[in-house]
Parts: structure tokens; sequence; C-alpha cells
């Protein structure tokens, strides 16, 4: 009896995952190992490819832009997650406190930015930021202030792109962490009550430490959302002023269209892909994930 | 059994979850990746649903005929693909219609014409030949020709178009879309790329004299300085790398008299006084603050010209045809000048000549059928293209004698007074664009913009120098000049 159930168990469970085995195959495992073939070629579609080797990556590591790509790409991921953590864990304590009516509309409404896509938010801000009678040197104009050029400034290029970046992600930032506040039992703040803990001490030794595995999620997640964006900087500035807002993924786009062969932007790819996991690596390995008190 | 029922509603649930998360997950994963493959996937997308529209036709006559397969049935339309990149309304409007009527004209060739954006067309090209769905004939501008015919993506049209067609073309232009003793491209116009364009009523309010154009370019910024006011910037010209890699390139020749390489592509040739003047000028006419701090619009756009926002502006030929077009109450005030040069010289060069042509790509598999259209549109009646300068305001000019000749006898054409500026004074003096990859244009215009923004304009020029000789050292770059070669 139990042989056979568990025989049959089997036989669902490779059921079950043949889906996802599948969908992974074609469109994520043999795609990797393709496009690790082919860094080692000059790719070209119209000549047969020519075998080079380590050239491409040679090509990439040894092209100061590609180097200055992910250094704007982690300057560009320190403002962004940081900043939306911050926001988003106002805002999550503001709405828990909030009656249910008012709750869910403020939900909605920060739920917006998240569904509009980021070329949308990308025209939305170059009207923001417009030189002559953007929105943003309007109320600069306010309090007597010179217009500002903020895209075309090498100092505040990659700034002004963050600020989309972060408006466009707060909005799930914060439901995540709303659905972490309301996962901390209430038990934990009566009893903190009764020791005469005030809020400070509550956040500090009872939220905080419990938000624990869901700040670890939205690094990571936050991290690699980050440093994979190209469409804020490609609509909003082309990746200048002076190759200040280049990210890495735009790096690669760029070298995509404009080179002959293709095997510089595939070896570029999958350089970055070995930047992506090393630091999520040290991430996760910083900011131990475990399993909650309370299970 | 009741527990192994439940296991199985559980695990059908479980199974569409998955299913469903599993479909998250890849959507995820395209959209994570990088622009190339999610973009990629639906250009292919595009392109390969066109072919499957053109094959089901092509099926669908076959089967008539009764289901024989294929090439030996002589009625059957051979249905080639065409892109053009988008340019001006009118210029779309123009190939739409010579498209149709040459579709009409005849039972043997089916034209399909699909008009891509210029922002998307790299990509979208790029994936389409990565799939084997690259249309069989498309634009191309001047600057290509050389690269697409070294690396066989372009055929040679000399078997494929009548000489007599080549013979009709001025010889510097002949010159342009040939590579060693072949044609690979053929044109369909040129456009001189730095124009200067000036308010006549600005400049006589500002004290100026609005018959006088400046010829310098210190009077230039000068002229730029009186006529700043709120609201007004003095001059308007490329201020980003892309913009300045390329509209640029005149002002190189005119001050340096050559380009950014040796004439065998084996090292940079910057570091002299003239790409020294070319990098101060542009960086003296931004500091002095006549020049707005972000630009008002890309390059090849004179809008903000003609909406009144700037006082001068350089800009192409094409511009023309822009303010004729959409700034109809504008026109009356403005002047049209040739670029002023560094030292006044009227001779120098201060523009290059671009210009789009049509070509057929290395793996058409209908390279006479797509060759037969484009000599037809551009090398067949004079009709065909007088119309296409007509539409354009006149703001390109033709790079065959015989349709000049024609529109000598047409009136619009022959007592408009901007054409005949640009033909005399401008065109003449100006050279064909660079053909040595875009690397290189890059490099020193990232050193002009540097110097804009404040970089010593030597140090600037010294890192593009760098910059330049590292990548003719990367891609062998070195004797790899394909008009060099012959």
């Amino acid at each position: 009896m139990f042989k056979k159930n568990y025989r049959q168990d089997n036989g669902v469970a490779y059921l079950l995952l043949a889906p996802i085995v599948i969908l992974l195959t074609i469109f994520v495992v043999i795609p990797f190992f393709y496009s690790l073939k082919v860094s080692f070629y000059n790719w070209s579609f119209y000549q047969p490819s020519v075998f080079v080797g380590f050239d491409n990556f040679k090509f990439v590591l040894e092209d100061d832009l590609f180097l200055n790509s992910v250094w704007v790409g982690i300057k560009f991921t320190l403002m962004v997650v940081p900043a939306s953590m911050v926001v988003s864990f106002l805002f999550a304590n503001v709405i828990k406190g909030m009656r249910r009516g008012s709750a869910s509309f403020v939900k909605t409404s920060i739920y917006i930015p998240t569904i509009i896509s980021g070329i949308v938010a990308s025209v939305i801000f170059v009207f923001i930021y417009d030189y002559m009678g953007g929105l943003a040197n309007y109320v600069l104009g306010w309090f007597g202030s010179e217009p500002r050029a903020w895209l075309a400034d090498v100092k505040t290029a990659l700034p002004s792109i963050a600020v989309p970046a972060i408006w466009l992600g707060f909005g799930l930032t914060t439901l995540i962490m709303l659905a972490g506040l309301h996962d901390i039992p209430e038990s934990y703040y009566e009893a903190a009550d009764l020791e005469g803990a005030g809020p400070w001490q509550k956040m500090l030794y009872i939220t905080v430490p419990l938000m624990k595995n869901i700040v670890l999620y939205l690094t990571v997640t936050g991290f690699t959302g980050a440093i994979s964006q190209y469409e804020l900087s490609l609509v909003m500035t082309g990746g200048g002023p002076l190759d200040t807002t280049t990210t890495p993924n735009l790096y690669i786009l760029n070298h995509f269209r404009n080179d002959v062969m293709v095997g510089n932007s595939i070896a570029a790819s999958l350089l970055l892909f070995v930047v992506l996991g090393s630091i999520s690596a040290i991430i996760f390995k910083v900011l131990n994930s475990e399993k909650a008190i309370d299970g | 059994m009741q527990p192994t029922q439940g296991k199985i509603r559980f695990s059908t649930a479980l199974l569409s979850v998955m299913l469903v998360s599993s479909m998250a997950l890849t959507a995820c994963g395209s959209s994570n990746d990088n622009a190339n493959n999610s973009n990629t996937a639906n250009t292919a997308n595009n392109a390969s649903g066109n072919t499957a529209n053109t094959g089901a036709d092509n099926g669908t006559d076959a089967a008539a005929n009764d289901g024989s397969t294929n090439t030996a049935v002589p009625a059957e339309k051979v249905t080639v693909e065409f892109w053009a990149n988008k340019f001006e309304a009118t210029t779309d409007a123009w190939f739409k219609k010579w498209v149709d009527a040459f579709n009409k004209s005849q039972d043997q060739v089916e034209v399909k014409l699909q008009i891509v954006p210029g922002d998307a067309w790299a990509q979208k090209l790029k994936a389409a030949q990565a799939a084997d769905k690259a249309p069989d004939f498309y634009t191309m501008n001047y600057g290509g020709i050389a690269n697409a015919a070294k690396l066989a993506q372009i055929q040679p049209l000399n078997d494929l178009i009548d000489g007599a067609k080549f013979d009709d073309l001025y010889d510097n232009i002949k010159d342009f879309v040939s590579v060693g003793d072949k044609y690979y491209a053929y044109p369909m116009l040129v456009e001189p790329s730095a124009v200067l364009y000036y308010r006549k009523d600005l400049y006589e309010a500002a004290g100026l004299d609005p018959e006088k154009p400046p010829a310098t370019w210190d009077e230039l910024i000068e002229n730029g300085k009186k006529l700043t006011q709120k609201g007004i910037f003095g001059l308007a010209t490329g201020q980003t790398a892309p913009d300045l890699g390329w509209s640029s390139w005149g002002l190189q020749y005119g001050a340096a008299g050559h380009l950014a390489l040796t004439d065998d592509w084996s090292k940079a040739d910057i570091m002299n006084d003239g790409y020294r003047a070319v990098v101060n000028f542009y960086a003296d006419a931004f500091k002095s603050g006549i020049m707005p701090k972000q630009a008002l619009s890309g390059y090849p756009d004179i809008a903000p010209f003609g909406q009144g926002k700037v006082a001068q502006a350089i800009n192409g030929s094409w511009a023309i045809g822009q303010l004729r077009n959409d700034f109809k109450n504008l026109v009356d005030k403005v002047g049209v000048a040739p670029m002023p040069t560094q030292t006044g010289d009227p001779s120098a060069t201060t523009a290059t000549l671009g210009g789009w042509t049509l070509v057929v790509d290395g793996k058409s598999k209908h390279p006479k059928e797509a060759a037969t259209f484009i000599g037809y549109l551009l090398g067949g009646e004079a009709d065909v293209m007088i119309d296409f300068f007509k539409t354009s305001q006149f703001s390109k000019f033709s790079p065959r004698k015989s349709v000049d000749e024609a529109m000598k006898s047409d009136p619009a054409a022959s007592q408009d007074a901007w054409r005949a500026l640009i033909a005399e004074k401008v065109i003449p003096f100006s050279k064909a664009e660079p053909i040595y990859p875009w690397d290189v244009s890059i490099a020193v215009s990232t050193a002009i913009e540097s110097a804009m923004k404040g970089t010593d304009p030597e140090k600037a020029l010294q890192k593009a120098e760098k910059d330049i000789n590292d990548f003719i050292a990367k891609s062998k770059l070195a004797g790899t000049n394909p008009k060099a070669a012959q």
C-alpha cells in the first residue's frame, strides 16, 4: 500500500515539475549555454563566425566604459534601494495605523506607479525636469533660483533618474512591507506596552528584527531590479551626459545596436551576470536569512 | 480512496499554480534580462509575423496552381520586403505613394513597405538578421555602406541595376556608394549637415545687420551674446556627445583639414590646432551662456528655433523643410547662411554631406526584384524624385544630374533662394561623411562635451586620443579602411 502510493506520488511529482522544467529549459538553460558558446565567437549574421577565445571578454573588461557602467549601476542602486526602503517603511507604518477605508484608498493610490511602465514614467519625468517650463524648475523659480539642467548636468543626472525609479518601485515595496508588519503578532506589542516600552523601543526591538526577512528579500530584489534598470536612462538621458547615466544594461544595449559583431554584448551580459550573482551572494551572506521566531 | 482523491484535487490545484508561476517566472526572466531579449522577442515576432503572412500568400497561390510548390510558376508575384527609416511625415507619405504606384504598375513584383522609427531601427534590424528574416532591401546612410559591404551584409548592385542609372550620378556621389569597383547602394539624396539659421527681426532689434550673417566662429558667439535675452537663447547647436559625434564632422574638417583618423586608420590624428580650435569653439559657446544648459531638442530638430526660443540655430539643410511645413509664419523672418568657419574663409568646410540610399540585403532571396524597385523609385523617371524634393520643400539635394536638369524647368525649384544658396555656397565645399566606426566619432565628441562641461580641453583631447588608439588596437582597425585599401 505504502509502496504503491509512493510510486504514484513520484509520477505526479514529475508531471507537476514538467511544465516548469520545460519552460526553464527553453527560456533559460538553452539560451544560457548558447550565449556562453557565442561569447567565444565573432558572431556575424552574414559571414561564418570565427572562434576568438576569450577576446570578447578581454575586450569588455578592458573597456573603461563597461567598468564605469557597473559603477554607475552600483551608485544608482545605492541611491534607489535604501531610499525606497525608508520611504516604504514609513508609508507602511502610516497605512497600518489608518482606518480600513482610508487605508485601502492609500494602498491603491501608491500602487498606481507600479503599474505604469518605465517608459511612460520616463516621459512624465522628462517633462518635469524640462529645462524651460518643467515643473521642477518652475518650483525652483518660486525661490528665485536659476533653472537647472537636471538631466544635462553631470552632477544631477543620476540622482534625477533615481527619483522616478524610487517612485516606480515604492508602491509594491510598501505593500510587501505592510504585509510583513501585519504578520507581527499584536500580542508582542501588547506585552511591550505592559512593560512600558515607548514607540521607538517597540520599533527597534520588535518591528525591525521581525522584518529582517522582508528587508532581505526587498534588498536582493531591489538590488537586481535597480542595477538592471536601463529604460529610464535610455529615454531620459540616453546614457549621457558623458556616460554618467549609462547603466550596465544600457551599455549592453548600445553595443548590441551599434556593433557589427554581437559577441561583445553577449560577453558583457555574461560578465554582468557574474557581477550581479556575486553581489547578491554577498547580500545574502551579510543579512543572513533566519526563520522567524514565531514561525 | 478518499485521501487519494484529495491528493489528486490538491495536485491539480498545485499544477495550475505551478503553471501560472512558471509563466510569471519566464515573463520576469525576459523583462529582467535586458532590453535585447524582450525587444528581440517582440521584433522577431513582428518580423516572422510578416513573413508568415507573405508565406501564406505564396502558399495559397501555389495551392491554386495544383500544389506544385514554387518558383517555376510564371504568373506568381514575388513579394519583397522593404524597410524604410521613419523620416518627416512627407517622406513617409512619398514612400507609400510610390510603392503603391509601383505595385499597381506591374504584376511581377509586390513590394511590402514597413516604416520603422529611427530609435527602434538598429535593434529591429539586428533581431531580424539574427532570425534570418531581414528585409530584402532597406534604407542605409552613406556612412554605413563601406562597412556593410565589407561584411557582405549588402550586395553589389552592378549586375542588378542598369549601368546607365549609375552614370547619371554626380561623380563625387558615385564615390559615396561604391567600394572598390562595385556599387553597393543607390543614392536617394544628399543633404549638408550644417547650415546657419538666424532670426532677421531679432538681429535688427539687437542692432545687428540682418543681411550680414556672421562669417567666423567668434562673430557667431558675439552675435549670440547680443541676441540672448530672457526666454531667448543666442545659439542652438548639438551639445550632447551623440549629437556632436556627427554634427561636428564638418567643423573638424574645416579647421583641421582632415578627420579624426589617419588615412590608413592606424592611429588617431587629433592632437593638433585644428581640433583644439573645434573643442574650444564649442566650449566657449557653451560657457558664454548663449546656449541653454540643456539642449532644447536633438540636433536634427529645429522646433525650438521655430517656436521662437532661439535666435540662431545651426542645423542641417533638412530644417528648411521643417520650418516651411511646421512654422509657416516664421519663414519670412528667417535668414539662412552657410555655417561660419573658423577664420571666415567661405571655402572652408563646415558641413559633411550625408544622406540616404537603398541597399539590397546580402541574404535577400529576390535581389533582382528588389533592385527593380530601387531602379524604379530612385533611378527611374525624374518625376518620382522631383515629387520627393518638392514635398521636402527643396531642403534636400539630388545625387542625379538628370533630376537636377529636369528641376531647372520647375518654377518653384528654380526660384527658391535658400535652395540656391545651399547649392552654391554650402554643398561645393562639403565633404563626405566619414566611414570609420562610430566609436571614433563618439570619442571625439565626448572630448568636446567634457570640455563644454569644464574639463581642460587639452586633457579631454588626450583622453579621446587614447580611447581611439585603444579602440584601434582592440578591434584591429589599422589598415582596414575599405576606401584606402584599393
